[in-house]
């Protein structure tokens, strides 16, 4: 399943670095931080999108803590 | 402007209005007597307003293990600057800085409102008719064959058919076409245009993921992730340049004091020149930016460029190759010459009229096209029996007498002459009581502006235009002289086009590519081919539009002259910037490891490139094409 969420960056290295971050999570598939249009995509299997979603989330604000997600 | 950026704005002006009034004193020598934790105290105090998070933002990053961030980096140069002494320096740097941010925050969100006035098109609900009773609905939610009312105003939210009603569609935000569309029963209408005056009744033919809203926004949305060439070089540079600037930096701090016993002072000052331009922004920013402009500037002039490495390629097209029917030729057959024979002694309208009257039993697209040209509704009192033979021609009473229509096999094998083929289009013969009354010429027209669209190209610097087409010589000949091609090739399936296109892209040296321009269902394989894969927006297939990488939503090849002029004027920009920056960066390293520039240096090869770069980017965005 690949999902489309509205999110916070503030820099174009930002989104690159957090990119980066969530694409090393487990059970992500792919994953995409577009700073320009300000939207994360994130792709995972249907049954654990969930649990993967706030691991990516995680990730990425670790990465960058000002990265924020509207889920 | 956000709130976020508000809020930044009313701290650097704060922090301003503090610090210059502190340098002039400073400079003045007015502080000449006061201790240094004084001075410290002082400019802490704008520093702070102006700079707390990025402190505390370094702080939390080096807890999640973050060392070249620059938030840490901008952090660790600032406060050595305090500890050294030079503290004006330190603060104007934080100060610069986040206007710096403030800059970027404010151009990023300019070019991301012209996207989203693209994005506007969005159909927010649909009027589902069910049992006759209506109801809005999220367009997600509308199954195919569905019946939607769209009332005055309201934007379509969905592909589908026409079942009742009449009105002018606006597709201006779609196509950049500013004449409105009419529509009646019959006809498709697509998502995305705003509804006239009348009430539409429309059957659904697409799920709202599949349809043309919902792809023009996918597109548009996903285009700056496919990245450019360059985008890709600045991006692994990016990875490189701050550890290799950083490392460089803790270098200089360390080794000529611990080594040769110099003073730590001029060592620490000049480690943070390079710690200040280590942060590579202004490279990464404004590469993708520049070409987010360029797509915001392709989109309003109704272009969709798929992604930034197609405007990349798009520069440097010199060949472009078009298919003929739909893409040069309007793809509607049309009556284009009557030609009434000296025997038969009629003039143009009668014979006109005696074919129309002849055809006018028939469905055939060229019957049709007669029939249009002549304009009146047929008398059919006129028409007797008709007898059609399979693929030559009609054999016909009108007034009592037997008309033949048909091709010139039909005539010779009534033993009729005809006298000269006609070199271009398909001929409707006509003859009675055994002469040959004259000849009708139904050809394909060619597009208005098809002309000025090759002339165009020209004058940008396209060196070869070439027409493919599975038709006939004959008619290809004629809509290559008529558009000014210099080269065609006629009578191809659809794999010769391929072959075709792989000859031009062998040809082609790596630099100058090839670009298709094409529109119907068998060119999706030739668009996938070429370097630049350019599509019909509305005339289009689907399998055509998402093969292709450029998108003309008002199917005017006029404007691929002026996408190739965003694209290149886009990448110019982007090129001075990457140079812009490079050069300053590398001057201030290499004269701040000598100890010949300041921190006020370092700022400007930081924030000062940065809001450069971002201001020459913006540019993109303003060309008209």
């Amino acid at each position: 399943m690949k999902k489309k969420f509205k999110c916070e960056i503030d820099c174009a290295n930002c989104a690159a670095k957090v990119e980066a971050a969530i694409k090393k999570v487990d059970g992500v598939i792919d994953a995409k931080v577009n700073f320009l249009t300000q939207k994360f995509t994130l792709e995972a299997a249907d049954e654990a999108f969930e649990e993967v979603l706030a691991a990516a989330v995680k990730a990425g604000k670790k990465a960058e803590a000002e990265f924020e997600v509207e889920l | 402007m956000s709130k976020k950026l508000k809020k930044l704005l009313r701290r650097v002006i704060i922090a301003a209005v503090l610090f210059f009034p502190l340098l002039i004193l400073l400079k003045s020598g007015a502080f000449a007597r006061l201790p240094g934790a004084a001075l410290t105290v002082m400019f802490m105090v704008p520093y702070l307003i102006v700079g707390y998070d990025i402190i505390l933002g370094a702080f939390k990053n080096i807890r999640n293990g973050n060392v070249f961030d620059e938030k840490f980096l901008m952090t660790v140069a600032t406060i050595a600057a305090f500890c050294i002494g030079e503290y004006a320096e330190a603060c104007a740097v934080m100060l610069f800085y986040q206007t710096g941010e403030l800059f970027q925050g404010y151009a990023v969100g300019k070019s991301r409102r012209s996207i989203s006035e693209m994005m506007e098109i969005a159909p927010e609900y649909a009027n589902v008719e069910t049992d006759g009773a209506v109801e809005e609905t999220d367009p997600d939610e509308v199954g195919v064959g569905s019946v939607i009312l769209i009332r005055p105003g309201e934007r379509i939210p969905l592909d589908g058919v026409v079942i009742e009603g009449e009105s002018f569609l606006d597709t201006a935000a779609l196509t950049g076409e500013s004449v409105p569309r009419l529509v009646s029963a019959g006809d498709q209408v697509i998502s995305g245009c705003v509804n006239g005056d009348g009430t539409l009744r429309v059957r659904t033919t697409k799920v709202y993921e599949d349809s043309t809203v919902a792809k023009i926004l996918e597109l548009v949305e996903t285009a700056s992730e496919r990245k450019a060439r360059l985008e890709n070089f600045i991006t692994r540079f990016a990875r490189w340049y701050t550890p290799l600037v950083t490392a460089g930096a803790v270098l200089l701090a360390a080794v000529p004091p611990l080594v040769l016993g110099q003073p730590f002072g001029g060592w620490i000052h000049r480690a943070c020149i390079f710690l200040i331009v280590s942060c590579p922004c202004a490279l990464v920013i404004s590469v993708p930016l520049g070409f987010f402009g360029g797509i915001g500037a392709a989109s309003r002039i109704g272009v969709l460029v798929k992604g930034s490495n197609y405007l990349e390629a798009a520069a440097s097209m010199t060949t472009v190759v078009f298919d003929k029917t739909g893409t040069l030729t309007k793809g509607e057959f049309r009556v284009t010459e009557v030609l009434p024979s000296k025997e038969g002694g009629l003039t143009r309208d009668e014979l006109l009229e005696l074919t129309a009257l002849g055809e006018s039993s028939s469905t055939h697209p060229i019957a049709r096209s007669v029939l249009a040209a002549y304009g009146k509704t047929p008398d059919l009192t006129r028409v007797g029996e008709a007898h059609e033979t399979a693929g030559r021609g009609i054999r016909v009473t009108v007034d009592g007498r037997e008309l033949l229509l048909g091709s010139r096999k039909l005539m010779e094998a009534e033993g009729i002459a005809t006298g000269e083929e006609h070199p271009s289009g398909t001929v409707i013969h006509a003859a009675a009581g055994g002469s040959f009354l004259g000849s009708i010429v139904i050809s394909d027209t060619v597009k208005e502006g098809a002309r000025e669209a090759v002339l165009r190209m020209k004058s940008i610097g396209v060196r070869k235009t070439v027409m493919l087409t599975g038709d006939r010589e004959e008619a290809a000949a004629a809509v290559a002289a008529e558009t000014g091609i210099d080269e065609f090739h006629s009578g191809l399936l659809p794999a010769g086009k391929v072959e075709r296109i792989e000859a031009l892209l062998k040809e082609s040296d790596g630099r100058h590519r090839v670009g298709f321009v094409g529109d119907g269902i068998n060119d999706a394989p030739v668009l996938m081919r070429a370097d630049v894969g350019i599509a019909m927006g509305s005339l289009g297939s689907d399998a055509a539009i998402e093969a292709a990488d450029i998108v003309l939503m008002d199917d005017d090849i006029r404007k691929i002259a002026s996408v190739v002029r965003i694209a290149r004027k886009t990448l110019r920009i982007v090129k001075e910037n990457v140079a812009f920056a490079l050069i300053v960066k590398a001057a201030v390293l290499i004269l701040g490891a000598l100890g010949m520039a300041n921190l006020w240096a370092a700022v400007f090869g930081d924030v000062g490139v940065t809001v450069l770069a971002i201001l020459n980017s913006m540019r993109a965005l303003e060309e008209k094409g």
